[in-house]
């Protein structure tokens, strides 16, 4: 098992046509721990999580998984790397042509060479562990957003990775759900020994299970610390962005030319 | 004028880009060595690209069979030739309207489908959730919707064929009354296996390559938007069609246009 920083991000750039989503980024996550990235909106939380999972590659810098430069690795390596990384996407991304069955049981099939047995009593301990076990011959299609995404929970972590990277777990869900899902990402965490990263803007939720938060902003991380050191903390972006107040140093409205001289522009 | 040829020159450069990631997609996707496991996928695929493709084959055939019956027997009356009505179906339609229209209309059923599926499979991640799982979506989605439509055209191609000449007879034959001896025997005397038949074959299978080729890129590459899928399913089409006609002139020039 790693020890230390399992994802180590350093010198990071990543643009989107010109605009600048990261400038020179640095940050690490530990192992084991349960880390929660967060910002306001647009800040490129998903854009950080896909490039931890190596879907996207900075335009400079490198980025490190169990010590690998992902963008050094041949497509067949990043592929074995993957295997020790489950990643919940926002949607869920469901197969759509599998049922929910198959399709927590598809990487099992996929990689491990299991009896007909003991397939069919994982997958069915997988959904019960997030309380589907009775939908497990519906189609993706006849399920609710948030069974999806705890359907595709199961999936996420049928493999049993080192990593699991959750993008929005908690969006969309009813409380009840969101308390179930605080509660499963937790006790994976402990009982799998895995190490956790999610993005999240659900303050409350995020900071009642992470043991550190990434707040990131302006391109780059505001602050990096435990959730109870940045409640208190008297940095102002911090302050706004965690105490959720509408007037501070991050601001609401994306760039622009101000309003006036646009409306006139048009009058003219 | 000079921004204007930067813009061509711009324009041209994506283009080539474009035509570059197409062919890198393909042969990521299809330079593979096939494995047992593979089988299921290239025989759902079959059903989805090609029997599918079945029912709207055989009813255009069926009417185009009997429109050229109709046709030349008409004109070939008034040369009161109308025994030759059999070869004249059978030589249209095995060298050109079987592989043109059935590629046509393989295009805009099996073609634009290709493209919608694989283009909201991207947009609702599943291509990346393969990728996550290490997975390769090129060899899992792309490479068994490739390989069903090159088998599955050819043979929609034949079929086409069959049915054509077969309504071609019930025109000609069984309702204006042409000698059902002339309408074979003619045929059989014209229609040549290599020339012919042959020639059309590998239409069909240059078709299916454009077609599957077109398809499989524009959904790989589409915008992951509902927009992006719209588009990307019109471009199939439109891009499919034009090249079909394109090269199919070319290849009617370079198998039959040292005869003429």
């Amino acid at each position: 098992m790693v020890t230390g920083d399992i994802i180590n991000l350093s010198n990071v750039s990543f643009y989107r046509a010109d605009r600048a989503i990261f400038e020179n980024l640095n940050c690490s996550i530990a192992a084991g721990k349960i880390t929660a990235i967060m910002g306001p909106s647009g800040t490129g939380k998903t854009t950080l999580l896909r490039l931890i999972s190596g879907q996207l590659q900075p335009h400079k810098g490198q980025v490190l998984l169990f010590d690998q430069n992902l963008a050094k690795l041949k497509r067949k390596q990043l592929n074995q790397l993957r295997k020790r990384m489950g990643v919940l996407f926002q949607s869920g991304a469901l197969f759509t042509d599998l049922s929910v069955f198959e399709n927590v049981a598809f990487p099992l099939r996929e990689h491990l060479k299991l009896s007909a047995d003991e397939l069919h009593n994982r997958v069915l301990l997988n959904l019960e562990a997030v309380g589907l076990r009775g939908v497990k011959d519906f189609m993706p299609s006849e399920l609710s957003g948030g069974m999806a995404r705890r359907v595709a929970l199961a999936r996420a972590v049928a493999l049993e990775p080192e990593i699991i990277l959750y993008d929005e777990p908690f969006a969309g869900q009813d409380p009840i759900a969101m308390a179930v899902l605080q509660r499963l990402i937790k006790a994976l965490n402990a009982q799998l020994k895995l190490t956790s990263v999610l993005v999240s803007h659900d303050i409350a939720e995020a900071c009642t299970i992470a043991d550190q938060v990434i707040l990131l902003g302006e391109g780059r991380v505001l602050a990096q610390d435990c959730p109870a050191a940045l409640q208190a903390s008297n940095d102002p972006a911090v302050k706004q962005f965690i105490h959720g107040e509408a007037d501070g140093v991050i601001p609401f409205h994306f760039p622009a030319i101000p309003l006036q001289d646009e409306l006139r522009g048009q009058v003219k | 004028m000079i921004n204007l040829i930067a813009k061509l020159g711009a324009a041209l450069l994506d283009k080539l880009a474009c035509m570059g990631q197409a062919l890198l997609m393909l042969l990521q996707a299809v330079l593979v060595q096939p494995k047992a496991t593979s089988i299921p996928r290239l025989m759902q695929q079959l059903y989805a690209v090609g029997v599918q493709s079945l029912i709207i084959i055989l009813v255009s055939a069926l009417f185009i069979g009997m429109v050229l019956g109709l046709q030349g027997y008409t004109l070939l009356a008034a040369y009161g030739s109308e025994q030759a009505v059999g070869q004249m179906v059978a030589l249209t339609l095995v060298r050109e309207l079987s592989p043109v229209v059935a590629a046509l209309l393989f295009a805009g059923r099996a073609g634009s489908a290709l493209t919608a599926e694989i283009g909201l499979m991207k947009a609702t991640e599943q291509l990346a959730s393969l990728e996550m799982f290490g997975i390769d979506p090129l060899h899992r989605i792309v490479a068994p919707r490739f390989w069903a439509a090159m088998i599955s055209l050819p043979l929609l191609v034949a079929i086409f064929s069959l049915v054509g000449i077969y309504g071609g007879h019930l025109v000609a034959v069984d309702w204006l009354g042409v000698y059902s001896g002339s309408y074979w025997g003619n045929m059989q005397l014209a229609v040549d296996f290599n020339k012919d038949v042959l020639n059309g074959m590998i239409k069909a299978v240059v078709f299916a390559f454009l077609i599957s080729w077109i398809a499989l890129y524009q959904g790989y590459s589409s915008t992951p938007t509902s927009q992006g899928i719209s588009a990307a399913t019109t471009r199939t089409v439109v891009y499919s069609s034009v090249a079909i006609l394109g090269f199919d002139f070319i290849l009617t020039a370079l198998m039959f246009g040292g005869a003429v």
